[in-house]
């Protein structure tokens, strides 16, 4: 205890350093006073009294000092006068110091924003107890190789019932569904979950009760389907009703009752998603209506997740999962050839570590992540190089105030310290400068990254403990990369050199400029190999824009109509898809309007089996259209017609092909009127129109066949309305809007997008990626021009007396300039040979992330070179074109 | 100073005044520094300046409080009095010191 006391004394004359001064004054001067009166008293002169006194006490201004020291934190307030130092130092050159802050809080804020990204989907472990003992189970053995996380429903009822090593097994997948209010259908992001969904997460409700396996029965409970709903839609659709428990919510047009409320900290197992109401599994077939997956069998659409048993450990419960493989696939599954495939391609089902839930945008934004990742690591790393630089620069222009302070007694540790105080002071402004803008740009990059993601919605990246770790931890780097080695050298000196040659010092510099030198040909070579990177990405990103699509994105925009829950079925519904795009095609603006299945690009695809009597057997993609789509979308006809409204199912089975489709079916013959057959059905082939990239743009053009929406099988299809428009979409909208909502009141209000930003949501990482690269390449030139400019500026500033005397002996401007640039030009050229050859080598790393463009192009690599350059140059002629301003005579008075 | 006077030891200064403070009651700085100038009988080259921090530390560690008063000659002055917690150090400092000092004058003592 004795230490917190003499902390806390020692803690208060950091406050009232002047008041406790006075006091000890008084003291002292009493002590004095009282001596003197006494030797007074004993009979001695005044002066001599006087003398004795002093000479009794002893050194005044050494006690005083000792005492001080005693009183409070020497050291402390040393750093403080440091502090007070640096901000002086610093508001003498605000150049200098809005650059050094700015470079790093770039540097620091991009890394935090992309790790707070990487840690919201990635590391930070879901918000429910003892998250640690979760797993994720998946299964591999299907065609595809790799991991599924997909289960049908018999498997997972299956697994759910084994408990060997598992607590609870629960299975959830997410959904949208459409909630009655008011005024019509909303659509309302939401998760059906098993019976042990909230059992396995560890969550007690806010209000009510969660779902259990008494509400996750066929046909659902005793009082029918029960629903957990979130808080926030318990705010925002009940106001916060204390009576929501029992209340009645309409669900894809059936009753399902409330019995609970989660707290807003809960958000399911995917930390991608904010479902708003919880539902049971055997739900689906009532939600996603008029299909269902559990009564189609086959469809795997579970995600699983399982809580341990205490005590067991992942592999132990993997051991007991391998054990369970065979008998779980002949439980759940009836088709026995489907069995002995899986058997032959090693079936297998497994647990992975659960902690932080499960979400597939995972597998698709790891790796982007990480590059991007990488690329700001890169720029923090240039961010400090330019730093070290620039606080090397200065401190060799201040190499005399240090030799002269060291000449006066002051301890190289003092000044180190004192140094480093100082950029200490820089990492401080620059981190805090950077963390403020963390919040935005994080937020705007999980937008970015996954905000044309309909379903998905924003992962919170608020900042959390880790990230504070990690800023703080990359502060240290800061710290210790920019401080020392300037300290170092600054302090290195050789004291008499110094003060004897001054400012005329050309030797001593000319060696203690390597240390530097290097800094700036890395920086340089780290530069070169971001802006490699950015040039290769955007190459590739044009690339993709520029690959043919087959068909004309520009003015079209789709309307996603969601027919399955409203009345309408099959011949009527066809005549209101119909009735429907004449009213569409009277409003303003419109030149063409039509239906289809999937739009193209959007995520989805279908596919399909032709053969053709000669034997031709192909896989090709499938699409659903109604008339007019090709005239719509600017697809070609090449030969043959459009279908017709009037091609309903009496007049036969239509087909349209593309022209890949027909040329691999039929190579030899023509293609009009001949017959292709699918599932047993045969198809009349009436056209073949141009080829068009559907999947993906990295997937390119692919055979593909289309058939006619009026003769589909699914009698309450959904389709999108495809529009081509002149003019803005905005008042199109809501017209299209309005119309829908006269015509079909049921259905929930369409969502609209354009075809162009479906293009673009579909390569968001690719996009991502090359825009972020862009952004971190334009900074590091802006920072290394900067750099370059800077230390040149300083070395040039020392050298005014030398340049002064060159040119008064005759040496010509031009010359002058030539020497300054020559210094800069032999650094930038080492650092582009060494950027270079590291990106030839580093950037291999990318090609994954390439299409269409080589990790060699030469073309990428000449301009990369020439921009760095160009803006090197630009950079160091500034300061060759101000020395070779320089008075002669002036620089010559100054000595 | 005097060939024949002997630095403060380490530490020792500390008990002086806490033993000062104990035997005279509340004190002022010079009034301690003299009290141990005559009770060493002038043997000690003792700086009365030093006094001061001695007396700071004591109280940093709640040995010793200090409070402005009057002198005897009517000046203000910062009067030290003994706390409870350093009476208690007193007595152990003490017991310390005694057995150092036995310790070394069987050293020191020439053995017959």
């Amino acid at each position: 205890m004795e230490w917190v006391r003499i902390l806390l004394s020692r803690c208060t004359p950091l406050f009232r350093r002047q008041r406790l001064d006075r006091d000890l004054d008084e003291e002292l001067r009493g002590h004095i006073e009282l001596a003197f009166e006494e030797n007074r008293t004993h009979g001695m002169e005044e002066q001599e009294a006087r003398t004795a006194a002093l000479r009794a006490f002893g050194g005044l201004t050494q006690i005083k000092e000792t005492y001080r020291v005693q009183r409070g934190f020497p050291f402390l307030e040393q750093i403080g006068r440091d502090l007070c130092f640096g901000f002086r130092q610093l508001r003498r050159s605000p150049g200098f110091a809005i650059t050094a802050i700015l470079t790093l809080a770039l540097g620091v804020g991009a890394n935090t924003a992309v790790f707070s990204l990487i840690n919201g989907l990635l590391l930070r472990p879901l918000p429910v107890p003892r998250a640690e003992e979760l797993a994720i189970l998946r299964w591999n053995g299907s065609l595809d190789p790799g991991f599924n996380y997909s289960f049908g429903a018999p498997m997972f009822r299956a697994l759910e019932k084994r408990h060997e090593a598992f607590q609870s097994v629960a299975g959830f997948s997410s959904n949208v569904f459409e909630v009655h209010s008011g005024s019509g259908n909303v659509e309302v992001p939401a998760v059906l979950v098993s019976g042990e969904f909230f059992k396995a997460m560890e969550t007690s409700p806010l209000l009510g009760r969660c779902l259990t396996p008494q509400d996750d029965q066929p046909g659902g409970g005793s009082t029918g389907f029960a629903v957990v709903i979130s808080e926030g839609f318990w705010q925002t659709w009940f106001n916060r009703a204390p009576d929501v428990v029992g209340r009645q919510l309409y669900i894809d047009n059936a009753p399902f009752t409330v019995v609970g409320v989660i707290p807003k900290h809960f958000f399911g197992a995917d930390p991608t998603r904010r479902p708003e109401i919880y539902a049971p599994l055997w739900a689906e077939p009532v939600v996603d209506a008029p299909f269902s997956s559990i009564a189609g069998g086959s469809s795997h659409w579970i995600r699983v997740i399982a809580r341990r048993n205490p005590g067991v450990s992942l592999e132990q419960a993997n051991a007991a999962l391998h054990a369970a493989t065979n008998p779980i696939l002949d439980e759940s599954i009836p088709d026995a050839k489907w069995i002995r495939d899986a058997r032959s391609r090693h079936f297998q089902l497994a647990a992975e570590p659960g902690s932080n839930g499960y979400s597939y945008l995972r597998s698709v934004f790891v790796k982007p992540l990480v590059a991007v990742f990488s690329l700001c690591a890169a720029m923090l790393l240039l961010a400090c190089l330019n730093l070290a630089s620039l606080l090397m620069a200065r401190s060799a222009a201040r190499e005399r105030e240090l030799a002269t302070r060291l000449a006066m007694g002051a301890t190289r540790i003092r000044l180190i310290q004192q140094l480093m105080v100082e950029s200490l002071l820089i990492a401080l402004l620059g981190t805090a400068a950077g963390l403020i803008t963390v919040p935005v740009v994080s937020r705007s990059l999980a937008a970015f990254v996954l905000g044309n993601n309909r379903t998905a919605r924003l992962l919170v990246t608020s900042l959390d403990l880790r990230v504070f770790a990690f800023v703080a931890l990359t502060v240290c780097v800061v710290i210790a990369a920019i401080g020392l080695v300037p300290a170092l050298r600054g302090t290195s000196t050789n004291l008499n050199e110094q003060i004897k040659l001054g400012a005329r010092a050309i030797t001593v510099r000319k060696r203690m400029r390597t240390v530097p030198r290097i800094l700036m040909s890395l920086e340089v070579a780290l530069a070169l190999i971001l802006v490699v990177s950015a040039g290769l990405l955007a190459r590739s990103l044009t690339r993709l824009y520029q690959s043919g699509l087959g068909f004309d994105p520009k003015g079209v925009v789709n309307l996603d109509l969601n027919m399955s829950k409203q009345s309408l079925v099959g011949e009527p519904l066809i005549r209101w898809y119909q009735a429907y795009g004449d009213s569409l095609r009277r409003l303003p603006g419109v030149k063409g309007v039509s239906f289809v299945g999937v739009t193209p690009m959007s995520g989805s695809w279908m596919t399909g089996h032709l053969h053709t009597s000669l034997g031709g057997d192909r896989e090709v993609d499938l699409n659903r259209t109604a008339p007019a789509y090709f005239q719509t979308m600017r697809i070609p006809v090449l030969t043959g017609r459009d279908f017709e409204w009037s091609d309903t199912p009496v007049v036969g089975r239509k087909i349209v092909l593309s022209q890949t489709a027909a040329t691999q079916l039929f190579p030899t013959q023509s293609v009009l009127g001949q017959h292709v057959t699918m599932d047993k059905a045969s198809y009349e082939v009436v056209a073949v129109v141009g080829d068009i990239v559907y999947a993906s743009i990295r997937e390119g053009t692919r055979p593909e066949a289309y058939l006619p929406i009026m003769q589909s099988e699914d009698q309450k299809g959904s389709y999108t309305a495809v529009v081509r428009l002149e003019g803005s979409p905005v008042g199109f909208a809501a017209a299209a809007r309005s119309l829908a909502a006269k015509m079909a009141p049921e259905i929930p209000a369409p969502e609209i997008m354009t075809m162009s930003s479906d293009i673009d949501a579909s390569i968001s990482s690719e996009r991502m990626m090359a825009m972020l690269s862009i952004f971190f390449a334009l900074c590091a030139l802006l920072v290394t021009a900067i750099g370059l400019y800077g230390t040149l500026a300083y070395a040039t500033a020392r050298r005014t007396s030398e340049i002064g005397i060159r040119m008064a002996l005759g040496a010509q401007r031009t010359a002058v300039v030539g020497m300054v640039f020559r210094e800069n030009a032999w650094l930038v050229a080492g650092g582009t040979v060494a950027g270079l050859v590291v990106a030839l080598l580093a950037t291999r790393a990318l090609a994954s992330f390439l299409y269409g463009t080589s990790v060699r192009d030469p073309w990428v690599m000449l301009a990369s070179v020439s921009a760095l350059t160009a803006v090197a140059s630009a950079a160091s002629l500034i300061p060759a074109i101000r020395a070779a301003r320089i008075d002669p005579m002036a620089a010559l008075r100054e000595e | 100073m005097g060939e024949n006077k002997s630095d403060v030891l380490q530490g020792t200064l500390d008990l002086m005044v806490l033993k000062t403070l104990e035997s005279m009651g509340p004190l002022h700085g010079y009034g301690i520094a003299r009290r141990i100038e005559q009770v060493s009988g002038n043997t000690l080259a003792l700086n009365q300046g030093t006094i001061y921090p001695a007396l700071l530390r004591l109280e940093q560690r709640g040995w010793i409080k200090s409070e402005w008063g009057t002198s005897e000659t009517n000046r203000r002055a910062k009067f030290y009095s003994l706390r409870r917690l350093g009476r208690k150090q007193l007595e152990t400092e003490t017991r310390n010191w005694e057995r150092i000092a036995a310790t070394m004058a069987r050293f020191l003592t020439p053995s017959e």
